[in-house]
C-alpha cells in the first residue's frame, strides 16, 4: 500500500488547485514544496516592512458571480469556495502605448472597439469579424498549432494594430517567440480584453493561505521545504518520490507542475529537452514612491503596455534587457482600493536567460542597477521621470524566476509546446501548470482540476 | 430512499455545488444543465458527490441517465434503496 494516492510536486496556484479538487473526494494527497512558503511565481516577500508580490499585477478572467459559465466562476465551483465571498476590484483602465498611437481598454469591452474606430478608422469592421471570431471559437477542440499573426493579417487592415493587440495578449502569456498559437491568442483575447483585469482585495498573500487553510481543510497534506530529488520509476509505472533529504515518499500518481524540462530530469523521462525549453522570460522591478510624488507622474491608469519601436517584436533580446517595450503596472490603481503612502510601481521587460546566468556573482547586482537604469530611461517617456523620488527598489530576474518556479530557463510562461491532456511517458505521471497550455492564475488552477478530473478521479 | 428524498438529495448537492442555484423555476424533465446554467465539470461534481456519499459507482457512458431531476430519481432509485 502507498504512503499516498496521489502526490503532488509544486505548491503554486495549478498544485494547490489540484491538491483541493482531489482532497475535496477523498484522495489521499501529499503536496511537497520545495520553498518554505507556497505559490510558486506568485508569490510575496517582506521588505522594510512591506509586503511586495511577485508575479501578480492583476488576475485575468474577471467575471460578476451570476456568470455562472466564466473560467473564474468555473474555478470556483470546482474549488468548492464562495465567489460571493472572494472581494475583488477591477482595474480602472489600462493603455497600449505605441508611438503616435494609443488604445485604451477597461472591463467593458466597449471602450476598446471605439479606441481602435478613433485610431484606426479603416479597421472596424476588421475588428468586429474578430470580435465574432473570438465569441464562436473553441480553442480547448484538439487542433494544430495555426498562426495567430497570420490569421490577424487576414482580418485587420492594418499591421499595427495587430502589434498593439498582440502586446498584451503576449507579454501576459505566451511562451512561443514572435508569433503565437491562435487557440492561445483566443484564450488571452478573451481573458483580457473580453472579461478583463482585476485583483483581490488582499494581498496574493491572503489568498494563498486561504487555498492552503481549504485544502488542509479537506484533508489534504502539505509539506515545505520539500524539494524533490527524483521520482521513482519503474518501466512505465512511477511509485513515489525522493525528497532531497533521502526520505523515500510512495504513491499511486504523481502530478509535477514543475515544468516538462524539469519533470523529464526527475522522472528520467527520454524528451529533447530543448523543445519544451522556452525563451521568454522577464526582469521585474518594483519602486516604492512616496504617496506626494504621485501628482508628478503619470498614474491613472491600471497598466501601461508600451513600445517605443515601430514594430513589436516579442522575442528573447540579445541582449541581458529589453528596454523599448514592456509592462508598467500600478498594483494600487485598481477601483475601489485605498491608497498606500508608499504606492507601488511596477516594471516588467523581456531578458535573456542566458546573459543572466553567465554573469558572475559578483556582476550580477551591478547588471541589475545598469539594466533597471536603462530600463527607467523608457519608462519615464511614458510617466514621466520618477527615479529621484524611489524610497525602495526590488529587481528580480530570470535567475530568480527559475530558482523559485523550477521553470527550466526562467521562463515563466513554460514550454512553448505544450501537452494538453498532461499526460507524460508513464501511465501515473502527470504534468499541470502552465506546460499543459493553460496561463494566467485562474488558467493555471483551472488546469490543476482539469487534470484532475481526468486523470485522478475518472479513472477510479 | 423514496423518490422525495432522492431528489431533495440532488437539490442539495447542487446546492452545495453552486451557491447561484435558483431552483424556482425548475422543471423536472427539463435537462438540469441548461436550466441551472452548469457545465460538464459541474456534472462530474454530481457524480463524484454520489460517489463519496453513498459508495455508487456511475460510469461514464451512464452519465446521460442524470440529464434531468426526473431522470436522477428513476436512475438512482434502485441503487439508493437500502439507504
Amino acid at each position: 500500500m502507498a504512503d499516498y494516492q496521489l502526490i503532488i510536486i509544486g505548491a503554486g496556484l495549478s498544485g494547490l488547485a489540484a491538491g483541493i479538487r482531489a482532497a475535496r473526494f477523498g484522495l489521499k494527497v501529499l503536496i511537497v514544496e520545495q520553498h518554505w512558503q507556497p505559490g510558486g511565481l506568485n508569490s510575496f516577500y517582506f521588505r522594510q516592512g512591506h509586503l511586495l508580490e511577485t508575479g501578480l499585477h492583476a488576475m485575468t478572467n474577471y467575471a460578476p458571480p451570476e456568470e455562472k459559465r466564466a473560467p473564474l466562476n468555473r474555478l470556483f465551483r470546482q474549488l468548492r469556495l464562495s465567489r460571493r465571498s472572494f472581494r475583488t476590484h477591477e482595474q480602472i483602465c489600462s493603455e497600449i502605448v505605441f508611438p503616435d498611437r494609443t488604445l485604451r481598454f477597461s472591463n467593458d469591452p466597449d471602450l476598446l472597439t471605439e479606441d481602435i474606430s478613433r485610431e484606426f478608422p479603416g479597421a472596424a469592421d476588421g475588428f468586429r469579424r474578430l470580435l465574432d471570431m473570438v465569441r464562436d471559437y473553441d480553442p480547448f477542440a484538439p487542433a494544430p498549432w495555426r498562426s495567430a499573426r497570420r490569421f490577424l493579417d487576414g482580418v485587420l487592415p492594418d499591421g499595427r494594430l495587430a502589434d498593439m493587440l498582440l502586446l498584451p495578449l503576449m507579454v501576459y502569456g505566451n511562451s512561443e517567440e514572435e508569433d503565437m498559437d491562435l487557440g492561445q491568442f483566443v484564450i488571452m483575447f478573451r481573458a483580457l480584453f473580453l472579461e478583463g483585469l482585476f485583483r483581490p482585495a488582499e494581498t496574493i498573500k491572503e489568498f494563498l493561505d486561504m487555498l492552503v487553510d481549504h485544502y488542509t481543510a479537506f484533508g489534504g497534506e502539505i509539506r515545505f521545504r520539500a524539494g524533490v530529488k527524483r521520482i521513482l520509476r519503474r518501466g512505465d509505472r512511477v511509485d513515489g518520490v525522493v525528497l532531497h533529504n533521502g526520505e523515500r515518499i510512495t504513491a499511486g500518481s504523481v502530478l509535477s507542475t514543475a515544468g516538462i524540462p524539469a519533470t523529464a530530469d526527475l522522472a528520467d523521462w527520454d524528451i529533447d529537452r530543448s523543445a519544451y525549453r522556452g525563451k521568454m522570460s522577464f526582469m521585474e522591478t518594483i519602486y516604492l514612491l512616496p504617496l506626494r510624488r504621485g501628482a508628478s507622474i503619470r498614474n491613472d491608469r491600471t497598466i501601461i503596455f508600451f513600445n517605443h519601436g515601430e514594430h513589436f517584436a516579442y522575442r528573447c533580446p540579445g541582449e541581458a534587457l529589453e528596454t523599448s517595450w514592456g509592462v508598467i503596472c500600478f498594483p494600487g490603481n485598481f477601483k475601489g482600493l485605498p491608497g498606500t503612502d508608499p504606492f507601488q510601481v511596477r516594471v516588467t521587460n523581456a531578458a535573456n536567460y542566458e546573459v543572466w546566468k553567465a554573469a558572475a556573482p559578483g556582476e550580477y547586482e551591478m547588471m541589475k542597477e545598469r539594466w533597471r537604469e536603462r530600463s527607467a530611461d523608457q519608462v519615464g517617456k511614458i510617466i514621466g521621470n520618477f527615479r529621484q523620488d524611489v524610497v525602495y527598489v526590488d529587481s528580480f530576474t530570470p535567475m530568480t524566476i527559475e530558482r523559485f518556479t523550477a521553470k527550466a530557463g526562467g521562463a515563466v510562461y513554460g514550454s512553448p509546446v505544450k501537452l494538453k491532456d498532461g499526460r507524460t511517458h508513464c501511465a501515473n505521471l502527470f504534468i499541470a501548470g502552465t506546460d499543459q497550455g493553460y496561463l494566467g492564475i485562474v488558467g493555471a488552477m483551472l488546469s490543476g482540476v482539469t487534470i484532475i478530473n481526468r486523470h485522478l478521479l475518472r479513472q477510479e | 430512499m423514496t423518490r422525495n428524498e432522492i431528489k431533495n438529495v440532488i437539490l442539495e448537492i447542487i446546492e452545495d455545488i453552486d451557491e447561484e442555484a435558483d431552483f424556482d423555476s425548475l422543471e423536472a424533465d427539463k435537462p438540469l444543465r441548461d436550466q441551472l446554467d452548469l457545465d460538464s465539470m459541474d456534472f462530474l461534481d454530481i457524480v463524484m458527490e454520489l460517489r463519496k456519499r453513498y459508495k455508487l459507482q456511475i460510469p461514464e457512458e451512464e452519465y446521460p441517465e442524470l440529464s434531468t431531476l426526473n431522470s436522477c430519481v428513476n436512475y438512482l432509485e434502485p441503487k439508493l434503496k437500502d439507504f
